[in-house]
């Protein structure tokens, strides 16, 4: 699951329906890797705990204020096992191992929907209902900026210091005082490649004439401009607006002459699912679910680059249980249970540690543990103006 | 005598703005307020350049989405029409099943209906391979995403739309008028002509609205099947509306979309002539 434009709620609860039933195959086998993976989490997870206790002893997040205390979180579908708190083994083992009862909901279904959904509240200074709330960088970014998110209590998460490094020091948040990431999914490409005639590891053929009309790519603009602009040989993470304005350019210009099928959020896993399309730009977390039942589907990040998106943990002011919040980011960041969580849900874990701590299988797999190169970038942290200029332009060459 | 008389009328001056109150609050709450917001936010920013700018922006989105709506009607009434005709006219004892059928597809919710049609259309799909085995449709053509695919589900979605109003003005029309119609030579199309299609003019005009203004303002359809080559104004909306920036320019095209719609509605009505009739 990955940001997308806002949708109709029915919609969306149909896809999710939907891709719930798809998964839940993925999801028995991950329950029981989980399971096995959980075991020594739970024995980790206790010893951890007493460390945690005497580390914490400014007094957010000791057990004994917390019992019975009930902690809401609201994230995004597909982001823990099983969308559903009471057969979540991670959610679970926290739930034995804190006291704290957590109300999972799995409703962000787009950062500007959520956004356009609470911005009212948050303005006026009231709580949003929520205790923690999971949205990608650049929302982040724009909720720290707006003063929405709360500061994390000095020496409330110790486990912190599991954080991968390249993730500790963010543009939009240095040292990580208000967020720390949930997840890391990828935007790549997703192929059949007896259609296409064999591999591909370019990722300028979505704009080959010879696929015309079999192509798909993102309504995400962060995601496709970036992808094109690593394609035309620019780096998203560094380059200007000008940059982003030339691929969006390029866009238009393929987009006119009719080399993409459409130009979409989550329903190109449905084309892409009935082989209607051929190519398509995609978000890693589809794919994993997509391939559990379509064998015929590959999966590459190009070797110009993918690009990476971080799903990041917040505190949203008015939170009741903020204390709980934290309780839970740190007792996700604690190696085993992050790898019993991101096994089963196909993210890449922003824990260090977590890897070595999966089954073969899931070390082996491109969605929770890409390799090293190609490498994959973050879209540059643009300002609301350059935002507002990108979005307008985007929105003029894919959508009349 | 005369007093009480009197009494009861006075008494009951305030009935008819009783009846009224439900409906004129909730309008009122929910309709009229959310208008005037909308409308001040379609002001903000740069005032009215607002609207002017989204007619230049979005001008070949605003064409398409009349035009399906309008292909949507159009095929809505020739489809509709002879179906509620021959159900009123012919229907004799299956007439309640007949309506039944009609309303069946609207048992199954609206995105399920759509989906399936999904199911249907894709290019390995059963229809694609009727058509281009027939030639209809050359090799490696589709449907999907094209505006066939996206004005034949907006047809079928409103089409029960179309068929009830029809239905309920050919049924209470009088068989005995026709009869003196053919009393007086008048052959059956010219009956049909003359008597018939007048006096179910209000059914077509209530079902043309039914299924124009919904079909105008919808967005699932082309979501679902169609492509960016098929984007209407409900999905610019749709798409844009979680951006703060865009919101003026966004409630300017739905005031535009309302206004275009009220237009339509009224020259319509006064080329039909149905302000009498309903």
């Amino acid at each position: 699951m990955r940001p997308n434009p806002p949708i109709d709620t029915r919609l969306l609860s149909l896809r999710a329906a939907q891709r719930t039933t798809r998964r839940q195959f993925l999801g028995r086998g991950a329950a029981v890797i989980g399971g096995l993976a959980l075991g020594p989490t739970l024995l980790a997870a206790c010893g951890g705990d007493d460390d945690g206790g005497t580390s914490t002893a400014g007094g957010t997040a000791t057990e004994g204020g917390l019992e019975g205390t009930s902690l809401v979180i609201l994230n995004w579908p597909l982001y823990i096992e099983n969308d559903d708190a009471e057969t979540s083994a991670t959610l679970e083992a926290f739930t034995e191992q804190t006291g704290i009862k957590v109300d999972y909901r799995p409703e962000i279904d787009g950062n500007d929907s959520f956004y356009t959904k609470y911005e009212p509240e948050l303005s006026a200074g009231r709580g949003i209902g929520a205790d923690l709330v999971v949205l990608t960088s650049w929302m982040a970014a724009q909720m720290i900026e707006q003063g929405f998110v709360q500061e994390l209590a000095p020496g409330s998460v110790p486990n912190r210091s599991n954080i991968l490094p390249d993730l500790a020091d963010p543009d939009f948040d240095p040292g990580r005082r208000y967020s720390l990431p949930y997840a890391i999914g990828q935007a790549g490409l997703a192929y059949y490649p007896d259609k296409v005639g064999g591999e591909i590891d370019d990722v300028n053929v979505i704009f080959d004439p010879q696929f015309a009309g079999k192509v798909t790519i993102l309504d995400e603009m962060r995601d496709s401009v970036g992808l094109t602009m690593l394609g035309m040989g620019l780096d998203p993470s560094t380059g200007s607006v000008a940059d982003a304005e030339a691929a969006i350019a390029k866009i238009g210009k393929a987009r006119e002459a009719g080399q993409f099928k459409r130009i979409t959020g989550n329903s190109y896993t449905e084309d892409l699912d009935l082989g209607d399309t051929w190519i398509a730009m995609a978000w890693s977390g589809d794919i994993a679910s997509l391939r559990a039942e379509n064998e015929d589907l590959a999966w590459v990040i190009p070797k110009q680059g993918g690009m990476r998106f971080v799903d990041n943990m917040l505190i949203p002011i008015g939170a009741r249980n903020k204390a709980g919040a934290e309780a839970f980011m740190n007792f996700l960041y604690q190696p085993t249970v992050a790898a019993g969580l991101y096994e089963a849900i196909n993210y890449v874990p922003p824990v260090a540690g977590a890897k070595d701590a999966m089954t073969p299988e899931a070390q082996d797999s491109p969605f929770i543990n890409p390799p090293p190169t190609p490498r994959l970038y973050d879209f540059r942290t643009l300002t609301p103006e350059e935002d507002e200029r990108l979005s307008r332009a985007f929105a003029q060459a894919t959508q009349q | 005598m005369t007093t009480e008389a009197s009494g009861v009328r006075a008494s009951r001056w305030y009935l008819p703005y009783l009846l009224l109150a439900p409906g004129a609050l909730w309008l009122v709450l929910f309709f009229i307020v959310p208008m005037f917001s909308m409308l001040q936010l379609s002001l903000e920013d740069r005032g009215f350049a607002n609207y002017t700018d989204v007619i230049t922006d979005n001008g070949t989105v605003i064409v398409r989405t009349f035009s399906y709506a309008g292909a949507a009607t159009v095929a809505a009434i020739v489809i509709g029409y002879p179906l509620a005709y021959f159900i009123a006219v012919r229907g004799g004892r299956w007439k309640n099943l007949l309506l039944a059928l009609v309303v069946l597809p609207f048992f199954v919710t609206y995105l399920v209906r759509t989906l399936a049609w999904k199911i249907l259309l894709f290019d390995g799909g059963p229809v694609v391979a009727i058509l281009q085995g027939a030639g209809v449709l050359g090799d490696g053509e589709g449907l999907l995403g094209r505006d066939i695919a996206v004005v034949g589900a907006l047809t079928y979605n409103f089409l029960p739309f179309m068929v009830l109003p029809i239905y309920v003005s050919l049924e209470k029309l009088d068989r005995r008028l026709l009869e003196a119609g053919a009393d007086l030579y008048s052959s059956p199309a010219r009956a049909f002509r003359t008597i018939t299609l007048p006096l179910s003019l209000p059914g077509l005009f209530a079902g043309t609205l039914l299924t124009f203004i919904p079909a105008a303002g919808d967005f699932v359809n082309s979501e679902l099947l169609g492509s960016e080559r098929t984007t209407m104004i409900g999905n610019i909306i749709e798409k844009n509306f979680g951006k703060e920036f865009f919101r003026p320019e966004l409630s300017a095209l739905s005031f535009m979309l309302m206004a275009l719609i009220l237009v339509g509605v009224i020259l319509y009505a006064r080329a039909l002539g149905t302000e009498d009739l309903v």
